[in-house]
């Protein structure tokens, strides 16, 4: 089960095709945050997403030369549960950041505020860095519907492939049905299968969560 | 009849089509209303709720959410059936409600009209109930960590008043609602978590229940709990809870980790009535912990009790406790007519939203009702909340993965007119039920002998209390209940090895200490007992009773300076300590301050003006001070309390004598010589009276019976011989 109670489609039809299929409207959307309205929405691009971070520079976290795999973490600053796993995130980065792996904390929220934002990343210690996707962009790339919910991302020849998104582990069972500890790791299991070569387990995993906000 | 059928149904059509019609579900006409009733409690500003849903945006920016959450009653949370006991502050949707809500998160969750939007709900700003009449601090903030499983943690405030108070009501603030799933504050007359406190890290001590000793009969009585959303509850009139100098609040936590350290420093607020009690709850449970062993896999492993009433009681409140494994819990009522009664039904046990579910009209259950739980458990890898994956064995017990079945009842007992306490027949029904289910159970042996203590069965109280000690002869508790039993039946000696048992098993308890001074000043060794009293106040320094005893024995030892000083300290401590303000008059009065001494003596008669010894001392000083008339009033007023009090009599007689009203003074004379047949005074006081009333013969007999009883009584030789010669002549 999922956050919701209807069965859902995910919208992942294949490793790599996602990123090839993004609509235009919101890479421009993505754009026209940082470059204040100087890109007009055109023919569909294949071009690393770009958004702000916490402190308002422009940054493409999928495109990471150094980087084997990029780990993008959604969360907002009132979910509880989201909230809950920044210990957990910052294990996995102890755990896999020098091990060629990118950390993104990614806030999904329209309505949050700069400051609020930085305020949060320093209360909960979330590693790597902060990025701000108010049009969400990287939410579409990645496919993710609440908070928490990680997304990895691999370089490939077309641009960056999701490889894995969903769940950062199954300790949230339901809203309210928790686990005494994860019986599943499966982030980090996905994390471990590619530094290694392998595919990771499993493309996918459901996440449970805040939804994110349905822009206005 | 017919006809009236189809107009039903055309009227149904066309209420459809009318809503069908509309322009749909929108924020202002159908939501807030919703939000507004069932959410916005916990969902605002500074409260429990991670976010507000007070404001349309907050609202539509989580349509989606509110439509899951709902659907599955996870929100708002209540747990217990519905139909299923008529329970207060019921925050359940309707079917209607929650439609209401998908539709709106699936037709874009828009605004309306801002004319439909219902006014803001009101909500107090900071305490619920206004200022509070004593706010309590934790000393150190309790430290929660950032990861992990839920932490049940217990924090200690100690002795918030300096007097006794009646509470009517407590707030509990957590500085973060976020972190708190529920607490609920514990009365420890006994002082005894403070063993506890700072054992492992940080202030207080883990622990999901706390067990707290009790000295005597004082079985718990109210509820004083909280929970996200809850306005602080009032306490119906006369139903207010004793809070007395010495006292300690244990505040009794299940905190769960937020992502991040939190600080946990709550606040208490005591609001206070001057209304003593008059209704006397009690707190009923039923339970059988020692049922639990519970086999890896079983999915609906059973627990019941049940008890039967042997006094009438209006239940007030319930509130289920089990843990991770528990599934479902059943409470309910079979009066003696066989009819059943719901009190409770959780069909999906979650002990993150364990609450005290309060009735919204006392639930009343004849004498002879049998009240029954039954529990259940799921120790399966089906239970994603099974703290043991691969599940394990698991029995009763306090850490978290343990399991519990109780359910506890707030009952108001009726008294059946006799004037005794119903309390005391619900109690010792529930300890024989609780010996039935544990034989060799010390606390159940202990509360038993308690009770009885308190029926005033002192020899059925020996038996249990030493069978108590007979399981368990290292509890000093029970030693000093033994050893009161014991005092009270006269056998002291006895009554001391017990005290000197429980010192020896717990040198600091200074209970025994203050037991062991009472019989040595009884016994006349003064010296003893003012080593016992000294201890006591060295150990518990702020404990206005012991300065007030020890300050006493000192005056019966002639330190008169020293008794004055450890009164007025006993006052300083509390200033509405009757026997100090009683004690110090007396000293005053020993030191030939009368004046003063009347004024002490008349605040201990403002304090307990029901006191035989107050009104008689008072008269003793006011007749002293030349104030026959109103000495004449209060020793008449001792006397109309306490007939027999032979001081009364006393002072009244020579008052009276003195004013010429010999008749009276004889009587009050005689009823002395009657409760201190061993006395020469009163003996010669009585034939003075009669020597001036003329009767000779009387009066000589009463002065020969001063001098069997004291042969060197110089004032009745001196009388014996005028009132013989007096006689002489007449013969």
């Amino acid at each position: 089960m999922t956050g919701s109670n209807r069965p859902r489609a995910w919208r992942v039809a294949g490793i790599g095709l996602l990123a090839l299929c993004l609509p235009a409207g919101i890479l421009a959307e993505a754009l026209l945050d940082q470059e204040s309205g100087a890109r007009k929405s055109g023919p569909p691009v294949v071009e690393p997403l770009s958004v702000l971070d916490v402190e308002g520079q422009a940054v493409r976290p999928l495109e990471s030369p150094a980087a084997k795999a990029v780990v993008l973490v959604f969360v907002r600053t009132d979910c509880p549960i989201s909230n809950r796993y920044a210990p957990e995130v910052r294990r996995l980065h102890e755990r896999f950041a020098d091990r060629g792996v990118d950390f993104w904390t990614v806030y999904t929220d329209p309505n949050e505020s700069a400051d609020t934002i930085r305020k949060h990343v320093r209360e909960y210690g979330y590693p790597g860095r902060a990025v701000r996707d108010p049009g969400h962009a990287l939410v579409k790339a990645a496919a993710a519907r609440v908070t928490p919910e990680a997304a990895v991302f691999v370089p490939a020849a077309g641009g960056p492939r999701l490889v894995y998104h969903g769940r950062i582990d199954d300790r949230y069972v339901d809203f309210g049905r928790m686990r005494a500890a994860p019986a599943n790791h499966d982030l980090e299991d996905a994390l471990e299968a590619l530094i290694a070569g392998r595919p990771a387990p499993r493309e996918t995993a459901p996440a449970v969560g805040c939804f994110l906000s349905d822009p206005p | 009849m017919i006809r009236r059928g189809v107009i039903a149904a055309a009227l149904l059509v066309s209420s459809l089509q009318s809503h069908a019609q509309d322009e749909g579900v929108t924020f202002n006409k159908d939501i807030a209303p919703v939000l507004f009733a069932n959410c916005a409690v916990c969902h605002r500003p500074g409260e429990a709720g991670p976010f507000s849903l007070l404001k349309y945006e907050d609202a539509r920016a989580r349509a989606r959410q509110i439509a899951a959450v709902t659907q599955r009653r996870y929100m708002p949370p209540w747990p217990p059936e519905a139909g299923k006991g008529e329970l207060a502050g019921q925050r359940r949707l309707s079917d209607a409600q929650i439609e209401l809500l998908q539709r709106w998160a699936e037709t874009g969750a828009t605004e309306g009209a801002s004319a439909d939007l219902p006014p803001m709900p009101k909500f107090p700003e900071g305490w619920g109930l206004g200022e509070p009449d004593l706010v309590l601090k934790t000393p150190r903030p309790f430290l929660l960590r950032a990861d992990g499983p839920d932490v049940f943690w217990n924090l200690v405030y100690e002795s918030p008043v300096a007097a006794t108070r009646y509470v009517r009501a407590v707030e509990i603030r957590l500085n973060d609602r976020k972190v708190g799933h529920h607490a609920n504050l514990l009365v420890d007359r006994t002082r005894s978590a403070r063993r506890l406190d700072g054992r492992e890290f940080g202030p207080g001590f883990p622990g999901m229940e706390v067990s707290m000793e009790a000295a005597g009969f004082e079985p718990d009585s109210h509820f004083l709990f909280w929970k996200p959303g809850t306005v602080p509850f009032e306490e119906a009139r006369g139903m207010a809870w004793r809070i007395d100098r010495g006292t300690d609040l244990v505040l009794n936590m299940h905190l769960r980790p937020t992502g991040k350290p939190e600080q946990v420093a709550p606040t208490i607020g005591l609001y206070f009535t001057d209304e003593p009690p008059t209704q006397k709850p009690m707190l009923v449970q039923l339970e059988h912990d020692g049922a639990i062993d519970i086999s890896p896999g079983s999915t609906d492993f059973a627990v019941t009790d049940e008890l039967q009433l042997p006094v009438a009681v209006d239940v007030l409140a319930i509130y289920p406790h089990a843990h991770y494994l528990g599934k479902d819990v059943a409470g309910w009522a079979t009066l003696p007519n066989g009819t059943r009664t719901w009190l409770i039904h959780i069909a999906d046990w979650d002990v993150n939203w364990q609450a005290v579910y309060r009735y919204t009209n006392p639930v009343f259950l004849p004498k002879g009702t049998k009240i029954s739980m039954r529990w259940s458990y799921d120790n399966s890898t089906d239970n994603v909340r099974n703290p043991h994956q691969p599940p394990l064995r698991v029995r009763a017990g306090n850490r978290a993965e343990d399991e519990m079945a109780h359910l506890w009842l707030q009952v108001l007992p009726h008294a059946d007119g006799s004037g005794a306490d119903p309390r005391i027949p619900l109690q010792e029904a529930l300890m024989r039920r609780r010996l039935a289910k544990y034989p060799g159970d010390f606390a159940a042996h202990y509360n038993l002998g308690a009770v009885l203590e308190a029926e005033g069965r002192l020899d059925d109280a020996t038996v249990e209390l030493r069978a108590a000690l007979s399981i368990d002869p290292a509890q000093p508790t029970a030693h000093n209940s033994l050893g009161a039993v014991l005092q009270t039946r006269g056998d002291l000696d006895g009554a001391a090895r017990e005290y000197r048992e429980a010192l020896s098993v717990r040198p600091d308890d200074v209970n025994a200490h203050y037991n062991l001074g009472q019989i040595a000043r009884t016994k006349g060794r003064l010296e003893e007992a003012l080593r016992h009293y000294r201890e006591a106040v060295r150990l518990q320094p702020d404990d206005a009773d012991l300065h007030a005893q020890l300050g006493a024995t000192l005056l019966e030892a002639g330190d008169i300076e020293e008794a004055t000083e450890q009164q007025r300290k006993a006052l300083d401590l509390d200033p509405a300590h009757a026997n100090a303000r009683f004690n110090l008059g007396q000293a005053l009065f020993q030191q030939g301050q009368s004046e003063a001494a009347a004024t002490e003596l008349r605040e201990a008669r403002r304090l307990r003006p029901d006191d035989a010894d107050t009104r008689t001392a008072l008269g003793g000083v006011l007749a002293a001070l030349g104030r026959t008339d109103e000495a004449i009033e209060e020793l008449r007023e001792a006397l109309r309390l306490s007939a027999d009090d032979a001081t009364a009599h006393d002072g009244l007689g020579q008052i009276l004598l003195a004013r010429g009203n010999v008749d009276e003074a004889i009587v009050h004379f005689r009823a002395v010589v009657v409760q201190r047949p061993n006395d020469a005074d009163a003996c010669n006081n009585l034939g003075s009276a009669l020597a001036v009333n003329g009767d000779l013969r009387g009066a000589a007999e009463a002065f020969q019976r001063a001098l069997r009883i004291d042969p060197r009584h110089a004032a009745a030789k001196a009388n014996l011989a005028r009132a013989q010669s007096a006689d002489r002549p007449q013969e």
